[in-house]
């Protein structure tokens, strides 16, 4: 009996991908001759599963803002921090230190006091001074005004320190390196998976979408295929700026093989094996 | 001296420990022989702790792939359980453990393929689109 080699190893066609656009903020591509699991594994990973860092501890010294300060620290937590590094960061449940240490977190300090007559002052994510230069708030160009946090008035100030940690967006969304992923198989619904509410003309009520000028129009006679299956995945991965939108598929991959690995490794470690071992039960 | 207060953005005093993948064997479906009922090794239900269904349903895929496996299905028992049961059945010639071991082996290859075919169209994307604006 010939041993069964795999997907990649059995011939047929292989997954190819093909980048469409790549600009500082989005990506878009295309995979192909892949199963819409994989697709999905990948999609799913992007937006919930790749590392960043963020705010997640907020200290206040002094807070004579009008806002409250869990309000504060809600919108501290929500600014994108440069992530590029976030790799050589670790996990703080993972660190030996009891809390917060230089190996698994940043702190961003804030002082801002109002001392303008006539105008309110805007505390933005420029006025963070982080204590690591790896991790700071985005800035598109020096021109950026930043990300505004609260507006004071003459003599209110805020002083707070924020420890800044890394984790990824399943715990909370404020760790999700992406906007947007937008994703889409078979613009012109030939496995007809989408049932559209039609009036009167399906072409008129549900124009094909910007994918489908790459995708293969249906011919006018064409039969339904029912076994046919999507293979051709549009993707567009939109960044928040805290990383690189290549980057973000490229963690996504690593991150798909690191979970791959540790079930290996709990597979093997275990004695799952042992049931092959154990004996008869005798009744 | 302002008294200092220490307060937690949203979400973080939920911090826990996410559960390590683990493998437990769960249900073993018992046959009949001469000597007696015996587990078979042939029809095991896995579950695996701290996954969900962005391995699961690539997993089932590749698992089903293999011709020796008759039956692979996955389930998440409860949304609110980082808890993933994935049944496989397979023919006379390999046990369930195999065939699992197999799965992850075949979706670790797919996934270094696209990876890799990721870096490679990514680099020449850059030298495509650097020689445009020169």
């Amino acid at each position: 009996m010939e041993p069964y080699t795999g997907t990649i190893n059995s011939g047929g066609a292989k997954p190819e991908i093909k980048i469409d656009e790549l600009t500082s903020e989005r990506v878009k591509f295309i995979l192909t001759n892949t199963d819409l699991s994989m697709a999905n594994a990948l999609r799913r990973i992007m937006i919930a599963e790749v590392a960043t860092i963020a705010i997640d501890m907020v200290e206040f010294e002094l807070n004579t803002s009008v806002l409250a300060d869990e309000f504060i620290a809600h919108r501290l937590g929500l600014i994108p921090l440069d992530s590029t590094e976030a790799e050589k960061i670790k996990y703080s449940r993972e660190c030996s230190c009891q809390g917060a240490c230089k190996e698994c977190s940043v702190e961003l300090n804030l002082h801002v006091k109002c001392t303008e007559e006539d105008t309110t002052k805007d505390v933005t994510s420029r006025d963070l001074v982080s204590n690591d230069p790896r991790v700071t708030p985005i800035q598109d160009g020096l021109k950026d005004p930043g990300i505004l946090i609260a507006k004071l008035r003459k003599g209110q100030e805020i002083k707070v320190k924020c420890i800044a940690k890394k984790g990824v967006a399943k715990e909370h969304a404020k760790w999700s390196p992406c906007a947007a992923v937008a994703f889409e198989y078979d613009p012109f619904n030939k496995l007809r998976h989408a049932h559209y509410w039609i009036e009167d003309d399906e072409k008129k009520e549900w124009p094909a979408s910007k994918n489908a000028e790459k995708d293969f129009p249906p011919g006018d006679d064409e039969v339904f295929d029912f076994t046919a299956k999507p293979n051709r995945f549009y993707f567009e991965v939109e960044t928040i700026g805290s990383m690189k939108p290549e980057d973000i598929v490229m963690n996504a991959f690593k991150k798909l093989l690191e979970k791959i690995s540790s079930v290996q490794m709990g597979l093997t470690t275990n004695d799952v094996n042992a049931i092959n071992r154990e004996p008869p039960r005798e009744f | 001296m302002e008294s200092v207060e220490l307060m937690e953005t949203e979400n973080s005093e939920a911090e826990q420990e996410p559960p390590t993948p683990e493998i437990i064997i769960d249900d073993i479906l018992d046959f009949k022989t001469d000597k007696g009922t015996i587990p078979d090794p042939r029809s095991v239900t896995f579950t695996i702790i701290g996954e969900d269904h962005t391995l699961g349903n690539a997993l089932r895929y590749t698992i089903m792939l293999n011709p020796e496996v008759e039956y692979c299905g996955y389930s998440i028992p409860h949304p609110s359980e980082e808890k993933l049961n994935l049944r496989i059945q397979t023919t006379e010639n390999i046990t369930a453990i195999e065939a699992l071991s197999k799965g992850l082996e075949d979706l670790r290859t797919m996934c270094d393929y696209i990876k890799e075919k990721f870096i490679k169209t990514n680099l020449k994307f850059d030298k495509k689109a650097s020689q445009d604006e020169n």
